[in-house]
């Protein structure tokens, strides 16, 4: 630099801002660009089984047409993807608003609270392969013990779904909660005190000012678990493999395994980004929706 | 279309004898051989973060005192290995020097991506004077041996065996079982006499299953692949597929589809199983505690129409076509594999790919201190003898078979499918594999 900023003319000002920020902006372009772009390429690239490469045009996208597989794993995607977000709303809501009026509530308990999304979720889903064992697990323990049937949970085709759902929700809904706490401590206080005045009981505070006042920090919380839980990977990984038979077998599984296990690159390219165009979709829906309930 | 793999028999076979007369005439460099000729290099080494790996490289310095190499180690759990290799070879990189292979899964496939680099030559070189090539399981040598190129070096002898408890047994007045019709006719006893364990485990999960499907199948006398296409509708496939799921659906623990070896050795170690058919790498664990130790038999799986036909595989060291120092790589594969490493690693409980190792006196003491161990050598001498390394279908796409394999199996444990409709979805899908180039 060859003076101070007050003494440099806006014009050389920018200039070197750009040439300062230039490095750190085309590292992290290049860092978003490049493994896209490479993506982009290997999705049109054919692998053999023994990794011979040759151009396959769309080959790898018509394939997906056609693949059962495809299908199915985009149907697992999505069933987990609705069930896990309205249950991590609807709880996360829930513990907002205890955790918001708790005020008492000692550090401890409230740290306990939040604590299950701090956990790796490789951590989690061993502790929940152990808890949810059939023969072994404290779960049906605790079933029985009450004269409850037991259940297969992860082991049952029916059962997988709603039970890695369940450990999603344990694991993330703190998660919400926070977002929502954080919404809850900035609505204006002037609103609920008119509601105290006019005689509004505490569900039609809820249902008509707090609710309606939330839906953005919602609809952040929804972009936000949106991502994750449309790319699901670990939990299932660690607990289910994507089993039993396929009744867990997410496209993000089923990409994984064919690029990895099966080493065809090319078509698990192709599969990975048509999840990738989903969770995009997904995103800009609801980027708009936040801006129609935007107050 | 099986591939047996007796020792007698594979040495009897012509166009194998000639990799193993190049292991033999190693010798004849010893003379000029000298450990720290690579003093200072440093070998990149891909590591299976399993007991295998875990045994020798406790003696990780010895080898880096004896040679003057540094040994990086680069260990991973095996699916993730796989991956790290998958991008490493993808890329032609040099980072990996040598790397754990399982050749009766990747082999095929590893071999034809041209990703192993040839070891006959290499043991035709540089060998130290005590190497011994010849004494390592010409069974295992040959199952690392593809298309008459030596891919790898065996590291360890493994297979399934079951696992039973003589208290229970007792108990309820059984013998030990000698057939397959004898195994299920003592679980259905076992479950009338004591309802508080199961009377048999085995691998449920789909992609792990094919490790212990494919003795029962071979013991019943069925084959994979006949006239070039898929075999699992043959009615030995079917018997097979029948046997093994009726197995664990009616005397499995309930969730035995998620079950692989982990589940599998905790249920029998927990005393909550009275048979366990899992791998014998898993004494150790299952042993863990010593509660089992006394009330613990064990035999390779029971024979069936065609007799004993035990799963017999071994982990390889394999070096990569892409080091760029494959002369150093060398000399850390065969210290590794030397007679005097792999007693070390005997005693740590990895039964040793060599008959010499198994007669040394040292090891023979550690295994005469524990029944138990007896039988498991007794077991593994099953295995040597009569052991075949095929696990899924001997294709280049052999893991991609093993999900066709375990689907079918797991179609018929959660009564999805009859078996008819199973094994013809998976043929289906099967011979689309075979005829993959």
């Amino acid at each position: 630099m060859s003076g101070t900023a007050d003494t440099l003319t806006p014009d050389r000002q920018r200039l070197e801002l750009g040439a300062l920020s230039a490095p750190a902006v085309l590292f992290t372009v290049g860092m978003i660009a490049f493994p896209l772009l490479y993506t982009i390429w290997l999705s049109f690239q054919s692998f053999s089984s023994t990794g011979r490469q040759s151009f396959a045009g769309l080959a790898n996208y018509t394939r997906l047409v056609g693949d059962n597989e495809f299908w199915h794993g985009l149907w697992v995607t999505l069933a987990l993807y609705v069930l896990s977000l309205v249950l991590q709303l609807v709880f996360g809501v829930w513990l907002a608003l205890v955790l918001f009026h708790a005020k008492r509530l000692p550090g401890v308990v409230r740290s306990l609270f939040i604590s299950p999304f701090m956990m790796p979720p490789v951590v989690a889903g061993m502790m929940w392969l152990v808890i949810l064992d059939p023969s072994l697990g404290a779960a049906n323990y605790i079933l029985t013990s009450f004269g409850l049937p037991p259940s297969d949970w992860l082991a049952s085709p029916s059962w997988v779904i709603p039970t890695v759902a369940l450990i999603d929700t344990w694991q993330w809904t703190p998660y919400v909660a926070l977002i929502v706490l954080g919404g809850l401590q900035s609505l204006p206080p002037s609103v609920y005190e008119a509601a105290q005045i006019d005689g509004a009981s505490g569900f039609k505070t809820f249902q008509r000012i707090t609710l309606p006042l939330l839906l953005p920090t919602i609809v952040t919380a929804t972009i936000l678990r949106s991502v994750d839980l449309l790319r699901f990977f670990d939990i299932i990984y660690i607990t289910t493999q994507g089993g039993p038979g396929n009744a867990s077998n997410t496209l993000n599984i089923y990409g994984f395994r064919v690029g990895f296990e099966f080493f065809n690159i090319g078509y698990a390219s192709a599969l990975m980004l048509t999840l990738t165009a989903i969770v995009f979709g997904v995103v800009l829906a609801f980027n708009r929706l936040r801006g129609a309930v935007a107050w | 279309m099986r591939v047996r793999t007796s020792i007698a028999i594979s040495l009897a076979r012509a166009g194998f004898a000639v990799i193993a007369a190049s292991v033999v005439a190693s010798a004849a460099s010893a003379a000029e051989f000298d450990w720290k000729k690579f003093q200072g290099k440093t070998v990149t080494f891909l590591a299976n973060n399993n007991p295998v790996s875990q045994a020798l490289l406790t003696h990780k310095a010895d080898f880096e005192k004896l040679t003057g190499i540094t040994l990086k180690v680069d260990g991973y759990q095996e699916q993730q290995m796989r991956q790290r290799l998958v991008t490493v070879m993808n890329a032609h990189s040099d980072e990996v020097d040598v790397f754990m292979t399982l050749p009766s899964r990747e082999g095929q496939q590893f071999a034809a991506a041209g990703w192993y680099a040839e070891l006959a030559s290499m043991t035709k070189g540089e060998v130290a004077a005590d190497y011994d090539g010849a004494g390592l399981s010409q069974a295992l040598v040959k199952a690392g041996t593809f298309d008459g190129k030596l891919t790898s070096m065996p590291m360890n002898l493994e297979g399934p065996i079951l696992y039973y408890r003589t208290d229970i047994f007792k108990k309820c007045g059984l013998e030990p079982p000698a057939t397959i019709a004898d195994v299920e006719a003592a679980a259905k006893k076992l479950k009338a006499c004591d309802s508080g364990v199961t009377p048999f485990v085995s691998r449920g999960l789909k992609p792990a299953l094919p490790y212990t499907f494919s003795n029962m199948l071979h013991n019943i006398g069925g084959s994979y692949i006949a006239n070039g296409k898929s075999n699992l509708c043959s009615p030995q496939g079917k018997e097979a597929l029948e046997t093994y799921s009726r197995l664990l659906r009616d005397y499995g623990p309930p969730g035995v589809v998620n079950y692989s070896f982990y589940q599998i050795s905790a249920l029998y170690r927990s005393g909550r199983a009275a048979m366990a058919f899992e791998s014998s790498n898993e004494l150790r664990t299952v042993m863990e505690g010593g509660e089992r130790l006394k009330d613990t038999a064990l035999i390779a799986f029971p024979a069936g129409k065609a007799g004993q036909v035990p799963t017999a595989i071994g982990w390889g060291m394999a070096v990569s076509a892409y080091s760029k120092q494959p002369d150093a790589a060398w000399y850390f594969v065969q210290w590794a594999t030397s007679p005097a490493v792999q007693k070390m690693m005997a005693v740590q409980g990895i039964a040793p790919p060599r008959s010499s190792v198994a007669s040394d006196p040292e090891y023979r003491k550690w295994i005469d201190e524990e029944p138990v161990r007896q039988q498991w050598q007794a077991a593994l001498d099953v295995l040597a003898a009569k052991g075949s390394s095929e696990v899924g279908y001997p294709i280049v796409a052999n893991p991609e078979s093993r999900e066709f394999i375990g689907q079918a199996v797991q179609d018929l444990i959660l009564n999805q499918k009859p078996v008819d409709q199973a094994c013809a979805d998976a043929d289906k899908g099967l011979d689309a594999l075979i005829a993959q180039k």
